[in-house]
């Protein structure tokens, strides 16, 4: 066993699969940071809240007011430099740390796939994605024809669990069951033409597609691992994100899928890719070839065990984090404890409406109340992520707590009156509305004062 | 086995498409429901809506000009009169903020309450004002007149004497009715050719009119009638009361004639009328667990209405001598914005008309 694990860190594989890859990335990130800023994002969701909610443990991180946008422009260029394989490791890692710490700014803007990028990109430090058909082959004079086998598999590897375990979460009973939550979207997407009238609104195809959805989930790593069905793997991924593209405003996500599953190609067809990409560079080309390069046979990992041991942590984490839900008693799409970074996508259509009332002193001693004005404090968009997510409510409970305490009212204390309606289900009280929760405190554990919902989903 | 395979099939097929075809209830048909509702609102609610008030605006104007040709108590009277019919036709006008309304600021230069006085008072002092500078929404409309009309003196005597006496306070009442006309006169020109842009857009995307007019109708609820007309005044937001914040203040008998009727107008067109509205197409799209809905709906505007019925006529004086029956009609009336922004919005799947960003 230890022999054959052994071997396979050994073995070397072709070195073009992974520099096709690193283009893709370098091109998708560029283009999906332009298009963000595109849209006035950058704007609307880092420099016009007055208030961020911040993950757990990242309370420090904050936005850089008008200088936010110099992170952007440190991602673009570091996009342009993956790309074109210049001073490729220290490109990924400033890559790595402006995005992710852009995403750690506001957790509002959670995305799954913004998740995906940053695991990805971190993942890609430690992978020579520069080894071939790069800038740097020629400023080092070195290019390699192959590189361990390992460092192209750990992304079939994360590729693969982001399908796998994405499909497993389906495997519940309101997806599948129920047909929840598209059988609330798919009926209002009647505007798409030919599909939108006819069979959007069709029982049997919100069935089929929830079904549908699980097993192409499940069974997309196993269609692109075997070269017999890789084609029509390929083909089935090109066809459901575009088909989800159409459906869902999922922005960048389709293209990026579509583009990082060539990875699991042969090495002849990345060749052919190479090709078409040096005949479209060929002008340019010419003046930065004439350096005499060698090329040599096999690329050697530098401190190999370090950078193997921190890989095997980072899949160990992979494995094991989206099933921490486990851990917590409450209902996982209720109380959405365990929740992220877990590859449920689409998983839930969860509407809230929530306001807080502060109760306080008032300066002739008497207990008051007063009722919050979220737009007071939150944009829109900050208002609706917080209505359904405890750990937003308790934040911002905090965020009020102190606001009001640093404006000279006494004993201020914070009462959410919090409603949820989920995945087709009437609305139900969220919060124990008796519950200060100015005085409950934010953790990993279990948060009391949700109020269980009365229906159970089987599954995972 | 093929043919096992193959009769398999075509056993599934046929379960398929037999279910299919008894659920199918009328939802192919959503691009003509969703023209039918706009129809309705635009044909049978927002139009004839503004014209009644236009009517009434005309009907103001004129006794406006015979109490400044002679301001006695008899035209006052009847100014008074005109004033609250036309204050009443206001209720059904003001949750249409949509199109030429939204983009003139409609509903700002009529009914801003509480109105500025000492505004006023430097408006009539200064005799030239700018109604459309953003200052002044609040010195004009309809609170400006419960002012002017009822409140600028202790007693009527003193208010005729005042205008008798003093001809700037006449001119300026003349010109803040003239002023509700030409806020409301573009309206209704631009309605005309906005009415089949409005009616056609029946696409779901936030922009669309369905989505618009229902996020705006909820807004209205939630803000223009639960907070304006009973949370502000009751002290829900600021922790004591404010009573002189009611509508018709300055009246001091009309603050609820007005609520009941702003719910009149609430209820009617969540209704329809007769007409598609949103009762009838939450019962078209819903299933299972929103079955009962649109009733349930309906049933909390009763709920909430029958508690508005127990109160004083004026709100003032309820919220001075027992403020906790108003706030029990705001709890009633907040379980309908409740059933609005979640269950409604769920079933609905409306666009929600100011996020701006990808999901997941």
């Amino acid at each position: 066993m230890n022999s054959k694990i052994n071997n396979y860190l050994k073995s070397h594989t072709n070195a073009s699969p992974l520099a096709v890859f690193r283009i893709g990335f370098g091109l998708m990130m560029l283009y999906s940071i332009l298009r963000f800023w595109y849209k006035g994002w950058i704007q609307t969701l880092y420099l016009e809240p007055q208030f961020h909610f911040k993950y757990y443990g990242f309370e420090w991180v904050r936005d850089l007011g008008d200088y936010t946008y110099l992170l952007f422009i440190i991602c673009i260029i570091s996009s342009v430099f993956i790309t074109i394989g210049f001073k490729y490791r220290l490109s990924i890692i400033f890559f790595f740390l402006s995005f992710t710490y852009i995403e750690l700014i506001d957790k509002t803007t959670y995305l799954n796939h913004y998740y995906f990028i940053s695991t990805l990109s971190f993942l890609m430090i430690f992978l020579p994605a520069n080894a071939y058909f790069s800038l740097d082959n020629v400023f080092r004079k070195k290019s390699y024809k192959q590189i361990p086998t390992w460092t192209i598999d750990c992304i079939k590897l994360l590729l693969s669990i982001v399908y796998f375990y994405s499909g497993l979460a389906k495997i519940n009973s309101d997806w599948l069951l129920n047909a929840m939550p598209l059988k609330l979207w798919l009926p209002s997407k009647y505007d798409i033409p030919l599909i939108g009238e006819t069979f959007m609104q069709q029982d049997w195809v919100h069935h089929f597609m929830s079904w549908g959805g699980m097993f192409y989930d499940l069974s997309i790593p196993f269609l692109l691992l075997y070269k017999k069905t890789r084609v029509v793997g390929f083909i089935l991924v090109v066809f459901f994100h575009l088909f989800t593209g159409v459906l869902f405003p999922i922005g960048m996500f389709p293209y990026i899928m579509i583009i990082g599953s060539l990875i699991f190609f042969d090495s002849s067809v990345h060749h052919k890719i190479i090709d078409i990409i040096k005949k479209i560079i060929n002008p340019i080309r010419k003046n930065i070839e004439l350096s005499n390069k060698t090329i040599k046979e096999n690329l050697i990992i530098k401190n190999k065990k370090f950078v193997l041991s921190i890989v095997s942590l980072f899949f160990i984490i992979q494995l094991f984090l989206p099933f921490r839900y486990l851990l917590y008693p409450s209902e996982l799409f209720w109380s959405e404890e365990g929740y992220r970074f877990s590859w449920r996508v689409m998983l839930v259509e969860k509407i809230g409406y929530t306001t807080f009332k502060i109760k306080y002193k008032s300066a002739q001693g008497v207990e008051t109340f007063k009722v919050i004005g979220n737009e007071d404090f939150l944009t829109d968009f900050q208002e609706k992520q917080m209505s359904f997510q405890p750990d937003f409510i308790l934040e911002y409970a905090h965020y009020l707590g102190d606001y009001y305490t640093e404006k000279g009212y006494l004993n201020v204390a914070v009462y959410a009156d919090s409603y949820v309606s989920l995945n087709g289900r009437r609305h139900q009280q969220f919060v124990n509305p008796k519950v200060d929760l100015y005085k409950e405190k934010e953790s990993f554990k279990y948060k009391t004062w949700i109020i269980p919902i009365n229906d159970e989903i089987k599954g995972f | 086995m093929i043919k096992k395979i193959f009769s398999f099939t075509s056993i599934l097929i046929f379960l398929i498409f037999s279910c299919s075809s008894d659920n199918d209830d009328s939802s192919s048909e959503v691009w003509v429901q969703k023209s039918e509702m706009l129809t309705n609102w635009a044909d049978n609610f927002i139009i004839p809506s503004h014209s009644t008030l236009l009517d009434n605006l005309v009907y103001l104007e004129g006794a406006g000009n015979s109490f400044t040709n002679l301001p006695n108590q008899q035209n006052l009277d009847s100014l008074r009169t005109v004033f609250i019919n036309a204050y009443m036709s206001w209720q059904y006008v003001e949750m249409f903020d949509i199109g030429p309304a939204e983009e003139s600021y409609y509903k700002s230069k009529m009914n801003i309450y509480p109105t500025t006085v000492s505004r006023i008072e430097i408006n009539i002092q200064n005799e030239n004002t700018d109604f459309n500078n953003s200052n002044n929404y609040s010195a004009q409309g309809f609170p400006a007149l419960d002012y002017l009309l009822y409140g600028i003196e202790t007693s009527d005597e003193l208010i005729i004497s005042k205008y008798n006496t003093d001809s700037k306070y006449l001119s300026y009442l003349s010109k803040v009715i003239n002023q509700m006309l030409q806020n409301t006169y573009p309206i209704i020109e631009e309605w005309g050719p906005y009415r089949n842009t409005f009616v056609n857009s029946v696409e779901n995307t936030a922009t669309s009119s369905v989505n618009k007019m229902t996020n705006d109708f909820i807004y209205y609820y939630e803000k223009g009638f639960r907070a304006n007309k009973f949370g502000i005044p009751a002290g829900v937001f600021s922790g004591s009361t404010l009573p002189e914040k009611v509508e018709g203040y300055y009246n001091k008998n009309i603050s609820k004639q007005l609520a009941l009727e702003a719910f009149q107008a609430i209820k009617t067109f969540y209704i329809g009328n007769g007409g598609v509205s949103l009762s009838q197409y939450i019962d078209d799209v819903s299933s299972d667990g929103y079955a009962d809905l649109s009733t349930d709906i309906l049933d909390q505007f009763d709920i909430a209405e029958s508690l508005i019925n127990g109160l004083d006529n004026n709100f003032y004086n309820q919220i001075i001598t027992d403020n906790n029956k108003v706030l029990e009609t705001y709890d009633a009336i907040q379980q309908g914005t409740i059933l609005l922004k979640t269950d409604m919005l769920s079933v609905l799947q409306i666009a929600t008309d100011y996020v701006d960003a990808d999901g997941d």
